[in-house]
């Protein structure tokens, strides 16, 4: 009893300190300027860094990370900045502008795994050097098909690694969007026909938010996780459609005899960017949520527009052009006008970063896709590891 | 007892605190990362949807009745297509009624590349299609699933093989079959009938299957 009144006191003592220990942590010096320069698009141009210290895994990781975060690794001679550090034990590492030699950056990882500490790492060097958000803690959700007409959705970290199954419904499941980091929307075979279900990660509740006659699919989840666009076809014809999130409140935003596809959300949660045929070749419209009228989306120079993805920062929209293959391509928004398109990569399904810089996007032939990051201004592309058959419809949580 | 709890809860709180803070060594800051254990994700299975009230209650479904829309205050159902939209979809449950996938397999209508029209060539198999139903299966329903090839995104391609679902069923209402009898599903490009990726395999695979529902308990 005595040992055991001992360790007590120990213990919360031992306890008191570590927590002022934590508080008593001084702050970096945060004094210095960082110029950022932008590319003719208003990109912010890659900001050249040089990294040592790591090795393997730790360093690759790391270097990837910070090139879809717009912090590039080059040769000691170009670099601008010197991130230096190791891994023994946990991750330590600095940042230091190299020709003043002041420190920028410096600190040590516990906890997690070795990956987390680095991706921790990283995006305290993008932040610091690029003052986005960083992205290599985030999580992606995709559909990964196990067999022909036999899919399910897995979430994974951003760069494609710990994934894991979220449904096992042995049917086509597909489309998954986030409604912020705990929930998906995605669209499910399970009860026959294609019906919206919303998917609790940490619960594995599901309520349905589409069932209705005929199709439900293509739902995605309005930035303040309040509604769901999405494509039924109850009516007679695939329109796009919206409501609340346990599918109340529903509201016809289409009523046109050719199909309506795949819609997406401005960040402000105002308008919704999809696909129509209502003119005959398929082209991108924006509408009102609340509803109204149509309004063409100019994607000039790209033909066959379809998957629209608006960048969180309002500035751009990313799409799918179709030719002879898939095209990656970006368009500024410009208030719902759109303009003349810029194309970037082969590929399909594009989804923006919470950075506003990067793009999850799939390639490859049907039932064989992979997916891949994609850093917009540099067009720098890493394809990442499959699971299972085939891997598509990436979707970033932001 | 109780006490041996609490020295418990403290040691822990205390391994806990060591791994966010960790130790200082002359550096800056540390930073602790949140750990994200295996297993956060609850298998969906103890949640069966089933099980679930639908969202949208679907009243129950008599083949032999008057199937006229009972659901909401709308105007009686119109089997002509108004200018915009189409027929509405079958509101029927068809869960449970026996397929038969053989009988009008050799019906199959085929689509142009990015088209949704039913081609007048094609319009004599669902002639033929529609003349069967009406003279040998009374009371059964028919599925209309349309397909696509994989020369589209894939939402793209689930609602263009909707709208091609939708198509057939419009001809086959026209031809005076009972719309509530006539159930459509998409399933895009997900489902090919030819796993090849040239022209040959992309014609076969631009179709209408139709698969002929008989209820449960039925012959």
């Amino acid at each position: 009893m005595n040992k055991l009144q001992f360790f007590c006191t120990f213990a919360a003592v031992a306890l008191f300190f570590t927590a002022v220990a934590a508080q008593a942590q001084s702050a970096t010096d945060e004094k210095l300027t960082i110029i950022r320069t932008k590319d003719a698009l208003g990109f912010l141009k890659p900001v050249p860094v040089n990294v040592s210290g790591f090795t393997g895994e730790a360093d690759a990781t790391l270097k990837a990370d910070l090139l879809f975060m717009g912090v590039q690794h080059v040769p000691l001679d170009q670099a601008q900045y010197l991130v230096t550090g190791s891994v023994a034990g946990r991750v330590e590492g600095r940042l230091t502008d190299k020709p003043t030699k002041a420190i920028k950056l410096n600190k040590a990882y516990n906890g997690g795994t070795t990956r987390q500490q680095i991706h921790t790492f990283a995006d305290d060097i993008a932040k610091a050097l690029t003052g986005l958000p960083g992205i290599a803690l985030s999580k992606m959700a995709f559909k990964a098909e196990k067999g022909v007409g036999r899919s399910e959705i897995y979430i994974a970290d951003y760069d494609g690694y710990g994934a894991q199954a979220v449904t096992s419904d042995n049917t086509i499941v597909a489309s998954p969007t986030w409604r912020g980091r705990d929930m998906l929307v995605y669209t499910s075979y399970k009860l026959g026909n294609p019906n919206i279900f919303s998917h609790h990660l940490t619960s594995g509740a599901r309520a349905a938010v589409a069932r209705h006659p005929g199709g439900n699919y293509s739902g995605v989840v309005s930035p303040d996780g309040s509604r769901v666009a999405m494509i039924l076809s109850k009516g007679g014809s695939p329109d796009l459609y919206v409501a609340n999130i346990d599918g109340s409140g529903l509201k016809q935003l289409t009523k046109t005899r050719e199909s309506e596809s795949s819609p997406c959300w401005s960040p402000d949660g105002k308008t919704i960017c999809y696909g129509s045929r209502e003119r005959g070749p398929t082209l991108l419209f924006t509408i009102s949520a609340s509803g109204g009228a149509p309004r063409h989306l100019a994607t000039t120079g790209a033909p066959s527009p379809t998957e629209p993805d608006w960048s969180p920062d309002g500035k751009w929209i990313a799409f799918t052009s179709q030719t002879r293959t898939f095209q990656i391509c970006i368009v500024q928004a410009n208030d719902g006008r759109g303009g003349t398109a810029i194309p970037l990569v082969e590929g399909e399904d594009p989804s923006w970063a919470p950075n506003s810089r990067t793009l999850l996007f799939c390639r490859g032939r049907d039932h064989a896709k992979q997916l891949s990051l994609l850093d917009v201004p540099t067009k720098q592309v890493k394809t990442l590891n499959r699971i299972l058959e085939s891997n598509s419809q990436p979707s970033w949580a932001k | 007892m109780k006490l041996a709890k609490s020295a418990h809860l403290l040691a822990v709180a205390l391994a806990l605190s060591f791994t966010v803070v960790g130790c200082k060594k002359g550096l800056d800051k540390t930073t602790g990362i949140p750990g994200r254990g295996p297993g956060s994700i609850v298998d969906s299975n103890p949640n069966p949807i089933r099980d679930l009230p639908p969202s949208n209650p679907v009243p129950p479904f008599n083949p032999n009745g008057n199937n006229t829309d009972t659901t909401s205050s709308n105007p009686p159902f119109n089997p002509n297509k108004d200018e915009t939209g189409g027929i509405a979809a079958a509101k029927g449950d068809f869960t449970g009624w026996i397929e038969n996938r053989d009988e009008f397999a050799a019906l199959t209508v085929y689509f142009d590349f990015d088209k949704s029209n039913v081609k007048p060539g094609e319009v004599s198999k669902l002639e033929e299609v529609a003349q069967k139903m009406k003279s040998s299966f009374q009371g059964k329903a028919l599925r209309i699933e349309g397909h696509c090839d994989e020369r589209g995104t894939e939402e793209y391609n689930r609602a263009l093989g909707d709208r091609r679902a939708l198509s057939i069923r419009e001809t086959l209402v026209n031809l005076g079959l009972n719309p509530e009898m006539l159930p459509t599903i998409t399933f895009g490009e997900e489902k090919p009938a030819d796993p090849g990726h040239n022209d040959t395999a992309f014609s076969k695979n631009r179709r209408g299957e139709l698969i002929l529902l008989s209820p449960p308990g039925s012959n």
